[in-house]
């Protein structure tokens, strides 16, 4: 008789890699053989699993079809299943995935879509935080200010892009195949900037030194360190606008916390 | 008690405790449809793990909580784990528990973590002592956490293991004299592992202990030919509740007595009407059942 310790494990590479020389010994037949039964919720699984993940990318999923998305999913379900059940955090390595799919190499701006729709759903499930409240910013010496860093909202991500994935993206989900081939795939770099903006997600393009800006500021650069290294910017309007639009959370100096991140969830 | 009155909604109190009568599972895509027309049903259902980020559905279930009492149903919290409880899904739990005030929170007699893995289903536990103490263990330090008294549902399953020891309805039994949860009766899962298994599903309903049951669930579930043809029932949560199944529901209300009563439905899910309508139904079989008692008790 296993132990449940065993048992589990044993049916977790049953479910998962489909091995169930260790499970089917254990399970009553009765009519239907043990596989078969195993199969009932391998198949639940993988389906639940595609189904998560077609929510997830559904410009990826159009972009390739149901077959090949399928085939992926699958694939990547089985490689990296979820760590926890809380399956809006599910997907994140799947833009990285298929960069290594073979059948995807015809569509050679997907991962980077793919990589925008993960912003988007991060973007969509973050927690609510409140912004951080910038009277306490007024209180600081220049000094302090100097090496203070931003926390962004968890809302917020900033994605470099080979391709106009921000245009293609929508072009995609509306179905819009007139703007969809007006599309320059030879137009440069994207700047991409995705927040949850009152209810909806948006994606903003922005110029490359903005951009630049705002990422540094957002990956925690020492704000004096971060105007330093973007001396071509007019930063303070920049920054104010950020602030403004409640893009940060929270302030740190570099050693300890200025003002606690504010974890409780907003009314 | 008619489930679906024709009172104002705003006379149903929100965010308290769950009437004894009919309330529905509530998925996304009724979130405006319930904000805006703000149907007169009882209470409602939500799956806890739909909750855990912030944005437009939360948003949705603080509006709606104002009107509705709320059951947080999860399916991820994995009871029958070896390996432990995901601590991090608990606390999870907690969070969504601690803002929605919920007037039950319910989970499952089975598993879907092990090694760290979540595998996407309510999967069968052996029925041995051993798993037992695995699950009452995990109940404790769940409803520890929670500060609170949880619900345990009976799991559809689809196959059995050589070595449990104890038929499924003295499991849940045990598990709620030990641990002092409650039970969540689904109606829909016993006639589905009955099927599966060839148990008697109307002796099961039986060997339940009525003062336990704090919750009834009725979905709709499909067939499925395996190779070599015989037929699994699949409980799938994607149809009406079955004729059989309503029979085997009023054997539960005559046992049970008034339990609020749940309508799920999670795939190929209807127009808003349609779970209305399966909840005004069940709210006719409760009506029968009160009256019958009540006859009964003057004869």
């Amino acid at each position: 008789m296993p132990t449940l310790l065993d048992l589990q494990h044993a049916i977790y590479r049953a479910i998962v890699a489909g091995d169930e020389r260790d499970t089917a010994i254990h399970v009553v037949a009765d009519g239907i053989e043990p596989a078969a039964r195993l199969s009932v919720y391998r198949n639940t699984f993988l389906a639940s699993l595609t189904a998560a993940l077609r929510l997830s990318y559904p410009a990826a999923h159009r972009l390739i079809g149901e077959a090949f998305f399928e085939g992926a999913a699958q694939i990547f379900v089985a490689e990296r299943p979820p760590r926890s059940a809380y399956l809006d955090e599910y997907g994140a390595g799947f833009p990285e995935f298929l960069t290594r799919f073979p059948p995807a190499a015809a569509v050679p701006y997907l991962p980077d879509v793919a990589r925008l729709e993960w912003a988007v759903n991060q973007a969509l499930h973050a927690p609510d935080v409140e912004p951080l409240d910038v009277t306490q910013l007024a209180e600081l010496s220049p000094e302090d200010a100097a090496c203070l860093c931003f926390v962004p909202h968890p809302s917020v991500g900033l994605l470099r892009a080979d391709y106009p994935v921000d245009a293609i993206w929508r072009a995609v989900l509306d179905r819009d195949d007139r703007a969809l081939s007006a599309i320059d795939l030879a137009a440069g770099p994207a700047w991409l900037m995705v927040e949850r903006a009152d209810t909806a997600v948006e994606v903003k393009r922005m110029r490359e030194p903005e951009w630049r800006f705002m990422a540094e500021l957002c990956a925690g650069g020492p704000l004096q360190a971060v105007l330093d290294s973007n001396r071509d910017l007019d930063a303070p309007p920049l920054l104010a606008n950020h602030l403004a639009a409640g893009r940060f959370i929270a302030v740190k100096s570099a050693d300890s916390t200025v003002a606690p991140q504010a974890m409780e969830p907003s009314p | 008690m008619a489930a679906v009155s024709s009172q104002p909604a705003a006379a149903i109190r929100g965010c308290g405790p769950i009437p004894a009568r009919a309330g529905i599972g509530l998925r996304f895509q009724h979130h405006r449809a319930v904000v805006e027309s703000r149907p007169a049903v009882a209470w409602l259902e939500v799956h806890t793990e739909n909750y855990m980020g912030g944005g437009t559905p939360l948003r949705y279930l603080d509006q709606i909580r104002r009107d509705y009492p709320i059951s947080l149903h999860g399916v991820g919290l994995s009871l029958g784990s070896a390996d432990g409880l995901d601590l991090a899904h608990l606390e999870r739990i907690r969070t969504v528990a601690e803002r929605i005030e919920p007037g039950l929170v319910s989970e499952h007699l089975s598993w879907s973590m092990a090694a760290g893995t979540y595998l996407a289903d309510l999967l069968p536990l052996p029925l041995t002592e051993e798993a037992l103490d695995v699950v009452c263990r995990n109940i404790d330090q769940t409803q520890t956490r929670l500060q609170r008294r949880i619900l345990v549902e009976n799991p559809s399953s689809y196959l059995q293991f050589a070595h449990s020891t104890i038929p499924e309805w003295q499991f849940l039994a045990a598990v709620a004299a030990r641990t002092g949860c409650g039970l969540l009766c689904d109606v829909n899962n016993i006639f589905v592992s009955a099927h599966n298994h060839g148990w008697d599903a109307s002796a099961y309903l039986d060997a339940l202990p009525p003062a336990a049951i704090d919750e009834i669930h009725l979905a709709g579930h499909t067939l499925r030919q395996l190779a070599g043809g015989r037929l699994l029932r699949i409980d799938d949560h994607g149809s009406r509740v079955e004729p059989a199944v309503w029979m085997l529901y009023r054997r539960a209300l005559a046992r049970f007595g008034a339990v609020p009563t749940l309508i799920e439905w999670d795939n190929n899910v209807p127009p808003l009407e349609v779970l209305i309508e399966e909840a005004a139904h069940a709210a006719t079989l409760f009506e029968g059942a009160a009256k019958e008692s009540a006859s009964a008790d003057a004869a």
